[in-house]
């Protein structure tokens, strides 16, 4: 290393300082909320800091009793492990193939641009023709119809990412694998899909998280805790004549905990995809 | 028997013409290297002869059969890219046996094979590793063995040297060398580096936009090149080529008053008053002791450059520059006025239209 002035040192650390502030004061600020009683949460002057440890949010919509609104929580999570595990599997499947093609094809890349370009679409263009879509085919308050409209937004981001991906890695890979006498779904299952792993656990995680926190679609298309998701339940607990504010952040915290294991289990595959071009041999 | 013949093959990406009609058979146990500065399309052939790519025309046998429309897999080749393009998630063991592997080989047998090529190249202790885990060289000799294992009727090397420093480079051209002489294997090899295509070549195709400048041994393309493109592509430092004209006895430097016999041989190159292109190589070039026989060339000496091996010295004649590869020792100063002398016979003559040696052949 170079030798630094001593102020620029101190500079740096106080930067990163401040931007892991930054970053992290609406998360503890949550978690700070969602274990302050009541009473703290509507004082004034506000207490920052709670007065006592209040863990029963946690209880109320961890509880399974029926119809409390605890079982609605717990219904609502359900549908959304459902619907963003589906739409991004489906995602995934449907990406893979695609994004194969237009990157060892790049005469035919045009077509993914203009899948792209009804992604920048406004989804509120897109909500009438999907509703009655959905009407026509049965799928409204379904997490299966919900699931299909979010492959449309999943789809081309996934694409779009694992052709670059597709693209770091060398075409005389796969034509020396063609020499050596392997057929295509050879050549895909034994390297090219090995070697895109990363960039696919870094897609299927972008894209799991884009549909979990999806909120516009899920309000328009689900009516009851048959297909409610998260974003939805939690809307709704602010919905009332009195809002507990505690309980929303309870539900929020909640809420940020699937994402944010299934972050954790897959970090090395994630680093190693967002820092791509280590696939090179 | 012809291990490949290319039949008129042409190649066209849109308005492009890549390769203009290539003609050349190939007898089983050759090497023949395709050389070309970059563009050429000798890259290009090579990727039809693999099957990597389609002609637009033409027609390619391999073992007298043709091979048009055939997968790669089917054609009996194997081939060893630049990039040596090993498989990254697969350990050095796996890559050599991947084309066994694919061609269903027993496993017993398989790894019989890829212990014995390990062995011929020296990466035995390697077996087990990635090859992200390799050197250079020693990823050249995995995709080297990749190609050798299967023992296929052609081998098709797609510039594989270029990605190696100097040294290591000169090494693996003397291995690869030593593996030709042992297997005796039929070779078509791309580079655009004219040492290794002296050094390893039975014969040289000597290629630029898309045809075959001039095809032959080593010493043929050296000693008798068909074209200037040929004669100035190969030999380092390149060939000096100077202007001049022919008079009723002999041949004019242009810009100088310099007039020295032309050699019986040539007598019929040309009428007088004849512009032509004259060749020498800078290694035939001496200086002239007073008693030298040949042709004479004086000229100002301006800049000499010790390489350690010879003193590559460039002087001027007229407005022409020329350069000669002397011995180390030659004590010469610049701006002083030498005279050069060379052979007869190391004399080249072109026509300056369409670059043809004018040398009976």
């Amino acid at each position: 290393m170079e030798r630094q002035n001593p102020l620029f040192t101190a500079f740096v650390y106080a930067s990163a300082l401040l931007l892991t502030a930054v970053i992290l004061a609406p998360i503890v600020w949550l978690f700070i909320m969602s274990i302050s009683p009541a009473a703290d949460l509507s004082a004034k002057p506000l207490n920052w800091w709670p007065s006592e440890i209040d863990l029963s949010r946690y209880r109320t919509l961890l509880s399974a009793v029926e119809n409390s609104a605890g079982a609605a929580f717990i219904a609502s999570l359900v549908n959304s492990l459902q619907v963003a595990g589906m739409a991004t599997l489906a995602a995934i499947a449907v990406a893979v193939p695609a994004a194969w093609a237009v990157s060892r094809t790049p005469a035919v890349s045009w077509s993914l641009y203009a899948v792209i370009a009804t992604y920048m679409l406004p989804p509120v263009a897109l909500a009438v023709p999907l509703y009655m879509g959905l009407a026509y085919f049965g799928l409204l308050n379904s997490v299966f119809g919900l699931a299909l409209v979010y492959l449309t937004i999943l789809a081309p981001f996934t694409t779009w990412l694992l052709k670059s991906g597709f693209d770091a890695i060398p075409r005389e890979i796969e034509s020396a694998a063609m020499i050596d006498g392997a057929r295509l779904d050879q050549i895909l299952r034994l390297l090219t899909l090995p070697l895109a792993a990363p960039v696919m656990a870094t897609s299927a995680l972008f894209a799991f998280l884009l549909a979990w926190d999806e909120f516009f679609y899920a309000l328009l298309f689900t009516s009851d805790l048959r297909a409610k998701t998260l974003t939805v339940a939690i809307a709704d607990l602010a919905g009332g004549r009195v809002s507990d504010y505690g309980l929303i952040a309870t539900a929020g915290v909640l809420a940020a905990l699937p994402p944010v294991l299934i972050g954790l289990v897959m970090q090395r595959a994630l680093i190693s995809g967002l820092t791509s071009g280590g696939v090179k041999g | 028997m012809s291990a490949v013949e290319i039949r008129n093959i042409q190649k066209r990406y849109g308005d492009v013409e890549t390769l203009k009609g290539i003609d050349i058979v190939l007898e089983s146990g050759e090497f023949l290297v395709l050389l070309g500065s970059s563009g050429c399309g000798k890259s290009t052939l090579l990727n039809i002869i693999a099957g990597l790519a389609e002609p637009s025309g033409g027609d390619i046998l391999i073992g007298e059969h043709s091979v048009l429309g055939a997968h790669p897999k089917d054609r009996d080749i194997a081939m060893v890219f630049q990039s040596y393009a090993l498989y990254p998630n697969m350990s050095v063991a796996r890559n050599i046996g991947f084309g066994l592997e694919m061609r269903k080989v027993p496993a017993a047998e398989r790894e019989k094979a890829v212990r014995d090529t390990a062995k011929l190249l020296q990466i035995e202790n390697l077996l087990d590793r990635k090859p992200s885990q390799l050197s250079g060289g020693q990823r050249q000799r995995v995709a080297i063995g990749r190609a050798l294992v299967r023992n296929p009727q052609v081998f098709l090397f797609d510039e594989p040297l270029s990605n190696l420093d100097a040294k290591l480079r000169m090494e693996m051209r003397t291995e690869l060398k030593r593996l030709h002489q042992m297997l005796k294997t039929t070779v078509v090899y791309v580079t655009h580096d004219q040492i290794e295509a002296m050094t390893l070549a039975t014969r040289i195709a000597v290629m630029r936009d898309g045809r075959i400048e001039q095809l032959g041994t080593p010493e043929e393309i050296y000693d008798r090149p068909a074209t200037l493109y040929v004669a100035g592509f190969v030999g380092s430092p390149p060939m000096n080529i100077l202007d001049a004209e022919l008079t009723g006895r002999g041949l004019r430097i242009a810009g100088t008053e310099e007039v020295f016999p032309l050699p019986e041989s040539l007598i019929s190159a040309g009428a007088a008053g004849r512009r032509v292109k004259v060749g020498v190589r800078p290694e035939a070039l001496r200086l002239a002791t007073p008693d030298a026989t040949g042709i004479r060339l004086t000229a100002l000496v301006e800049v000499m450059e010790l390489t350690g091996p010879e003193l590559v010295t460039t002087a001027r004649i007229g407005e022409q520059r020329i350069t000669a590869c002397l011995p180390p020792r030659t004590s010469l100063a610049p701006g002083s006025t030498q005279v050069f002398s060379f052979d007869e016979a190391a004399l080249h003559l072109f026509d300056p239209d369409d670059g043809r040696s004018l040398l009976a052949k």
